[in-house]
């Protein structure tokens, strides 16, 4: 046998054949490791968790058409961040919208960002009891798998049917299965009458101006339309088609004043097919700023990107203090696993205080016995960090499981740096008591009369 | 001479655990150094062994001042020149029998278990190698110590009351190991309480209260080797009443007896 094969022969002497005293070490390392390791992997699977839960809070990004594409563009004037303002723009190009090809062409830039989920709405102003109303043409289950905070009481938009928005609803006293006739005039849509209402029907989070003073705004306009040189007042006018309502749809914001109608409705109620006005996105891109200038700077697509800054910002703000949260209680086990370590390995160093006599007496030097009492730390720091690891991959895997309804995957290098960094604190925290050891006076051993 | 000690004292205060001592011991030698408990001789023993260092005086080991020394060049010397038997044994409890012995050849150079297996083997307990000391009595306890501390084969054994712990049939077994060690030359110097185990020694020396007050020899013929080297008696610079203080050793009958009633019979 070699010497080095002697001090590993020693060391697991050590370790398994004095197993009381072992474990309580491994207990103490083990108890870190798990509580460390589960609060790591819950500190990155928490901002996933959290993003997917914010994204389900309606669209992040939206795209509207720039309208520059048309001889007599105008301005746009969405500057103020307001998506919906976008839609002011009373140019042609705007008023075809953004075509099939071109959303598709978007939603490929957007997936190649990250994970994405996107709804598209074309709006239009309609008339129900003569009153002016937005209609929102969209595809049913886009828009539902985009907003799963929207509460629908009934069911979604298909062919005849339509959802209405709550206030809406109350405003004509619908109800679920009851009927609503929907007339359109192409004049209230005409170009420098299309008003802002499409800006009402994005996100709730948006800064949009009120679906009442829009309505009240375009009731305004439409009823100063000029016919054979006198002003035309169609105010009266109740003709349309008839729809069902499928449902009601209350979300507390703006889009509870629009009524949604299936693409095809749509298209059949205005005789026209256009491209759409609005595009939302929930997308899981990391850096949404780039992704949003990287579309603007596509000026050839003639859209424009924006981000909805009060998602991103509240996912944002909450993921950084859940962070931060867990770092501070990382820190303080950390602290905690250092201090029980370091007790137990005192512990067992002032236990074996005859023995390091012994060894002295025997001629081992201070640093031979240092290095044999730092490895056997390290030992029950390794054993502890890999049960440790275990046991915490458990408890975070339950946690997921049991609050956030998901699993998590083992992460490898977390786990590796989680074993290193229970052997690491271990090793630290045996430096004092090995220190004060390897100063042991080897007399002690014969000072016993 | 392998030891000579020159006016060497420890003093802790105003306690003089050792006291102005003067001691040449040649190789080969077998020494006892009796005395009652707190009269010095583990203090005596922990100097001679380079774990402590004199107040006063110098401590030669082969010709070297051990004073001169730091520690790890004392941690050498014990390695390599001396065998430490204690009377706790003092064996690592989570080694077995010949792991503790290998445990010395670890410190002093490359382990052999073949060795460490011989040295057991010599001390009747080669069916014993692979026990824990929990699993051993307390004679097969002293004679794993006795193989571990002859396993590097010191010119010096340190035996600090190597009996004491150990009944009649076990103190046999252990003396017979010193005297074969003795045979083949080893110098022995043991602190005892025991008449019997001092007897054995060639020549015993008496402290009381840290100051040399008796020295006998139990074989003529190594007193006679002794003085032929130019080996004197041991002497103290204490004055105190009863010290050994110059050339003329003062005898004394019964170590035991005298050990426990501090010479007063």
């Amino acid at each position: 046998m070699t010497n080095t094969g002697m001090f590993f022969r020693m060391l697991f002497s050590a370790v398994f054949r004095r197993r009381s005293r072992a474990v309580m070490a491994v207990i103490a390392s083990m108890v870190g490791a798990a509580t460390l390791f589960c609060l790591a992997m819950i500190c990155i699977a928490v901002p996933q968790q959290m993003n997917q839960e914010m994204r389900a809070y309606g669209a992040n990004l939206i795209v509207t058409p720039t309208g520059d594409s048309g001889s007599d563009a105008e301005s746009d004037t969405s500057a103020s961040g307001d998506s919906g303002s976008s839609a002011d723009g009373s140019s042609a190009a705007k008023s075809t919208g953004i075509d099939a090809a071109m959303v598709k062409h978007t939603t490929e830039m957007v997936a190649a960002k990250g994970s994405q989920k996107h709804a598209t709405y074309r709006y239009e102003n309609v008339r129900v009891n003569a009153a002016p109303y937005v209609m929102a043409g969209v595809d049913a289950a886009q828009v539902r798998n985009l907003n799963h905070h929207w509460v629908v009481d009934g069911s979604w938009p298909t062919a005849g049917k339509v959802l209405v928005g709550r206030d809406v609803a109350d405003a004509m006293g619908l109800k679920v299965g009851g009927s609503i006739t929907i007339g359109y005039r192409a004049s209230d849509n005409a170009s420098g009458q299309k008003t802002s209402s499409t800006g009402s029907s994005v996100s709730s989070s948006q800064s949009a101006e009120s679906p009442e003073s829009d309505a009240a705004s375009q009731s305004s306009q439409s009823s100063q339309q000029m016919r054979d040189g006198r002003v035309n007042s169609d105010i009266m006018d109740t003709t349309g088609t008839e729809f069902r309502v499928a449902g009601i749809v209350d979300t507390g914001g703006s889009e509870d004043s629009i009524i949604y109608a299936a693409n095809a409705d749509v298209d059949k109620l205005t005789g026209v097919k256009r491209g759409v006005d609005v595009i939302e996105y929930s997308s899981g891109a990391s850096d949404l700023n780039a992704l949003v200038a990287s579309i603007n700077d596509m000026t050839s697509m003639h859209v424009k990107a924006q981000q909805v800054t009060k998602i991103t910002a509240s996912d944002t703000r909450i993921i950084t203090m859940l962070q931060t949260l867990f770092w501070i209680v990382s820190l303080v086990v950390l602290v905690l696993t250092l201090v029980g370590v370091g007790t137990t390995i005192s512990s067992i160093v002032s236990q074996r205080r005859n023995e390091i006599g012994l060894r002295k007496a025997l001629g081992a030097s201070s640093a031979a016995i240092g290095v044999e009492f730092y490895v056997e730390s390290a030992m029950y720091g390794l054993i502890g960090g890999l049960v440790g690891t275990a046991i915490g991959y458990g408890l975070a895997s339950w946690l997921c499981v049991a609050v956030f309804e998901r699993a998590i995957a083992f992460n490898w290098a977390l786990g590796v740096a989680s074993v290193a960094l229970a052997a690491l604190v271990a090793v630290v925290a045996s430096i004092p008591p090995v220190h004060r050891a390897t100063r042991i006076d080897p007399a002690i051993v014969l000072r016993e009369e | 001479m392998l030891l000579e000690l020159d006016h060497i004292s420890k003093i802790y205060g105003d306690l003089h655990a050792v006291d102005d001592l003067n001691l040449t011991v040649p190789a080969g030698q077998w020494l006892a150094i009796v005395g009652s408990s707190g009269s010095g001789k583990t203090t005596l023993m922990n100097m001679i062994g380079c774990m402590d260092s004199p107040s006063k005086g110098s401590v030669k080991l082969e010709g070297r001042k051990l004073e001169d020394l730091n520690a790890s060049q004392l941690a050498d010397v014990r390695k390599n020149m001396i065998g430490l038997v204690f009377q706790k044994f003092y064996l690592v409890p989570h080694l077995t029998a010949v792991e503790n012995v290998m445990v010395a050849q670890y410190y002093h150079s490359v382990v052999d278990e073949g060795q460490a297996m011989k040295a057991l083997e010599r001390v009747g307990l080669k069916e014993r190698a692979h026990h824990l000391p929990s699993q051993l009595s307390g004679g097969e306890q002293q004679r794993v110590c006795i193989a571990r501390a002859l396993i590097n084969e010191p010119k010096l054994i340190l035996a600090d009351e190597p009996t004491g712990n150990l009944d009649e049939r076990n103190e046999k077994i252990v003396l017979d190991l010193f005297r074969q060690l003795h045979e083949q030359g080893t110098t022995i110097i043991v602190v005892t309480h025991d008449a019997l185990v001092a007897s054995c020694a060639q020549r015993e020396i008496m402290l009381n209260h840290g100051v040399l007050v008796g020295e006998k020899w139990n074989d003529d013929a190594a007193r006679e080797a002794y003085e032929a080297q130019g080996g004197k008696p041991a002497s103290t610079g204490a004055q105190v009443e009863g010290a050994q203080t110059g050339e003329t050793a003062i005898g004394f009958a019964d170590p035991t007896k005298a050990a426990k009633t501090g010479g007063e019979d």
